[in-house]
């Protein structure tokens, strides 16, 4: 969800990617949720062509989503439908990471998939003949249409690009249940919930069908009438043919096949291989390597059949099947099969004698958990100190409310001290407090770890750090650029310090969002 | 061993609890038996002696000599009180300070003691990592054969170190499955193994967040692009860029 330092990192790199002007529209669409074309207009205060061209670069580039709500007018209207954009906060985000993307591509596919990505990133959406077209004009040697077309169909068969969704799709207007309104606390708290809703039911109305997302045939070989037959929601309308009176998508039309489609990076895909590779490291910073061929294996084996990025538990796959899949790779072929149900019963797997036609399913969700965890404590650990360590522990595993004294107990932490590192804790949001009555002049203090608010708090604190160091980052290039004098230019210590310094930030940067995604995607 | 020697007293003398018959009770005078009456009905939470002067209305130089005498005669005794270290505390001899005032076996002089504590894990830990995973049963076993110590611990205090340790991440508790390395332990049995692999010396890995000076800055929720308190300006940065 978007925090606050969230949104500030957000804007800072549509910024540095598109300038100031597109920076503002996508501010206030992240700030204010979805808005129609005359509210961006007025809130930016920019003109209507400026505002027009902006939302077509985000629109573009993914960042940005249109869509019709459909809504009951007035007395004697009928139903009036009201274009509307919607800011793609977590697209926006993947804009750091593309070389995290392009480097699963090259290790995965070959060194053309990995330029036909990297097209399509830089563009936002492309159709084949653009690519083609792109791949021409980088290559002096020229280059096969056959070759750019076996490189997308590459792609495609492993998801790692996809069709773009439809460009305004018709969400049907919710039927409003009474009391789910009733429960939610603060106002934020409830726009947050609303606007993951509209997020999830446009984007659901918006993508295209399963078995179109990832196929090269064209729509009309699927069906004539431009409505999908076999689709459940009546209001999804694959829009290339549809008209449209507000904006019109710069886009190629080719008069004998009647439909172009356009392609864009699947950044689902790359988020469940990233997370896959997350749950790896963890596994293996924890067991041994066994259960990190086991776990990688069945992820392999299961992975096209995952529904999406953060399910909890592994596809269940029977023994046979996984040691199948283990014996392909050389590291894998030492292991026996009773080595195999040995891994499965440390990744948590209950232990089972019987056949090997068991179903065996792993639990990421805890894996993800056990990760998340380490990197808060990690936290804790160097801002407050050792004994603080233990206390958040202490509360963490503990789940409900405890008592000063009882924590100092525990802990081995001295009776006078426990309070201030508390209090300490407190302050900064980590912890929880309640205070219990008993006397006049006896009150007890109880604390508690409360995750959910926790979890977001520091994310919140990632985003502002990763913001941080990306500020820093273009502030020590600026220093860097403003020795124009030749006189003065840097000596040989001063340019590798600079350029040691980049690296630190640039690595620090990658890194951190690794964490980022741990607690935002994963 | 030091730090055994000092614990003897410490702990043994937190097991026996029995009443000195052969004290002369009869040959108080009248201030000594109200005070030693008092402290008496104060039972195992002791009494400051300020406490002690407002409910008697005793002079200070009566007081100071009472309780002198009533000490001198083995009737009472002085105690730290965590609290208020400073404060004095007097208890009747046949009642053992609570833990609420002395903080409990683990506190010496109204102080933890960290030294005794500290020795007594990294024993603890050296054992876990010796027999690669162990019961609690197996670990006070090896202690008390170990003569390591000179007092005798019991069950719930090796576990509150024990406990302790899960807390450091130097340890984790697991149950067994019966199989595999847990093979002479019954199933569902808890126990602990060393948290990482690579034994005794090994760090804990730090975070992504926990190696930039934002994640360790106490002023984070202070600073801001274009603050007094910012990424350009920041001190911590420019010392950790300062390599």
């Amino acid at each position: 969800m978007a925090t606050p330092y969230g949104i500030k990192l957000a804007v800072h790199l549509i910024t540095n990617h598109f300038g100031t002007l597109v920076a503002k529209v996508c501010d206030n669409l992240l700030r204010r949720g979805p808005l129609t074309l005359q509210q961006v207009i007025r809130y930016t205060e920019l003109t209507p062509q400026q505002v027009k061209n902006s939302l077509l670069i985000l629109i573009q580039h993914n960042c940005v989503q249109a869509f019709t709500l459909e809504s009951q007018g007035g007395f004697g209207d009928g139903p009036k439908a009201n274009t509307q954009y919607l800011a793609l906060f977590s697209n926006i985000l993947h804009r750091m990471r593309f070389p995290k993307f392009l480097e699963i591509v090259s290790r995965e596919l070959d060194q053309e998939c990995k330029e036909l990505l990297e097209g399509l990133l830089q563009n936002g959406r492309l159709t084949l003949v653009q690519m083609v077209e792109r791949a021409k004009s980088k290559r002096k040697d020229g280059c096969r249409e056959d070759a750019v077309r076996e490189g997308l169909t590459k792609l495609l068969a492993a998801h790692f690009v996809e069709r773009c969704p439809a460009p305004e799709p018709l969400v049907p207007e919710q039927v409003k249940v009474e009391t789910t309104s009733k429960k939610r606390g603060t106002k934020s708290a409830k726009i947050n919930e609303e606007s993951e809703t509209i997020e999830q039911r446009v984007l659901a109305a918006a993508g295209p069908m399963e078995a179109q997302r990832f196929s090269m045939i064209t729509n009309t070989e699927f069906d004539v009438n431009g409505e999908t037959s076999t689709d459940d929601s009546p209001s999804l309308i694959v829009g290339e043919k549809r008209k449209r009176d507000s904006l019109e998508l710069d886009r190629e039309s080719t008069a004998e096949e009647g439909e172009v489609v356009l392609w864009r990076a699947n950044f689902e895909e790359f988020l469940r291989r990233l997370r896959h590779m997350a749950c790896i490291e963890n596994v293996r910073a924890s067991l041994d390597d066994g259960a990190v061929k086991v776990l990688k294996a069945k992820l392999d084996a299961t992975r096209g059949l995952e529904k999406k990025v953060k399910t909890e538990k592994s596809v269940p796959l029977s023994l046979d099947n996984i040691f199948e899949e283990v014996i392909k790779s050389e590291e894998g072929r030492v292991m026996t099969l009773d080595d195999v149900r040995a891994s499965l019963v440390q990744l948590g797997c209950p232990a089972s004698a019987r056949g090997t036609a068991d179903s065996y399913s792993i639990d990421l969700k805890k894996i993800i958990e056990s990760a998340q965890n380490d990197e808060v404590e990690s936290i804790v650990l160097k801002r407050y100190g050792r004994d603080a360590y233990r206390i958040f522990r202490l509360l963490s595993k503990n789940g409900r409310l405890v008592e000063t004294d009882k924590i100092s107990d525990t802990t081995f932490v001295e009776k006078k001290d426990a309070p201030k590192i508390l209090y300490k804790m407190w302050k900064d949001e980590y912890l929880h407090m309640e205070k219990l009555v008993l006397a006049p002049n006896r009150n007890i203090l109880l604390w508690k770890v409360n995750k959910r608010p926790l979890w977001e708090h520091v994310l919140d604190e990632m985003f502002h750090a990763a913001l941080n160091l990306s500020l820093r980052a273009a502030y020590e290039w600026d220093k860097e650029k403003e020795v124009i004098n030749p006189l003065e230019a840097m000596t040989k210590e001063e340019r590798l310090k600079q350029k040691n310094i980049r690296i630190l930030l640039d690595s620090s940067l990658l890194k951190l969002d690794d964490a980022i995604m741990l607690f935002h995607n994963f | 061993m030091s730090a055994g020697m000092n614990r003897s007293q410490g702990l043994s003398s937190l097991k026996r609890k029995q009443p000195d018959s052969k004290s002369p009770i009869e040959s108080l005078t009248e201030h000594e038996r109200i005070l030693y009456n008092l402290i008496r009905s104060k039972q195992d939470m002791a009494i400051w002696t300020r406490d002690m002067k407002r409910e008697t209305n005793i002079p200070d130089n009566v007081l100071n000599k009472s309780l002198k005498s009533l000490q001198a005669k083995k009737l009472i005794k002085e105690v730290v009180t965590i609290q208020n270290k400073g404060r004095k505390h007097y208890i009747a001899t046949e009642f053992e300070p609570s833990k609420e005032i002395t903080g409990g076996a683990w506190y010496v002089e109204g102080s933890l003691d960290t030294e005794f504590i500290n020795f007594l894990k990294k024993h603890c830990v050296k054992i876990i990592y010796e027999q690669k995973i162990v019961t609690l049963e197996e670990i006070l076993d090896t202690i008390r054969r170990s003569r390591a110590f000179n007092v005798e611990f019991t069950t719930q205090q090796i576990e509150e170190i024990v406990n302790a340790l899960v807390l450091d991440n130097e340890i984790l508790e697991v149950k067994s499955t019966g199989m595999g390395e847990f093979n002479s332990i019954p199933i569902g049995k808890v126990c602990y193994r060393c948290a990482s692999k690579a034994g005794l010396k090994a760090e804990p890995k730090i975070g992504a967040m926990a190696s930039i000076p934002c994640g360790v800055c106490p002023q984070i929720s202070l600073c801001t692009p274009d603050g007094i308190i910012s990424p350009t300006t920041c001190v911590y940065y420019t010392k950790w860029l300062d390599f």
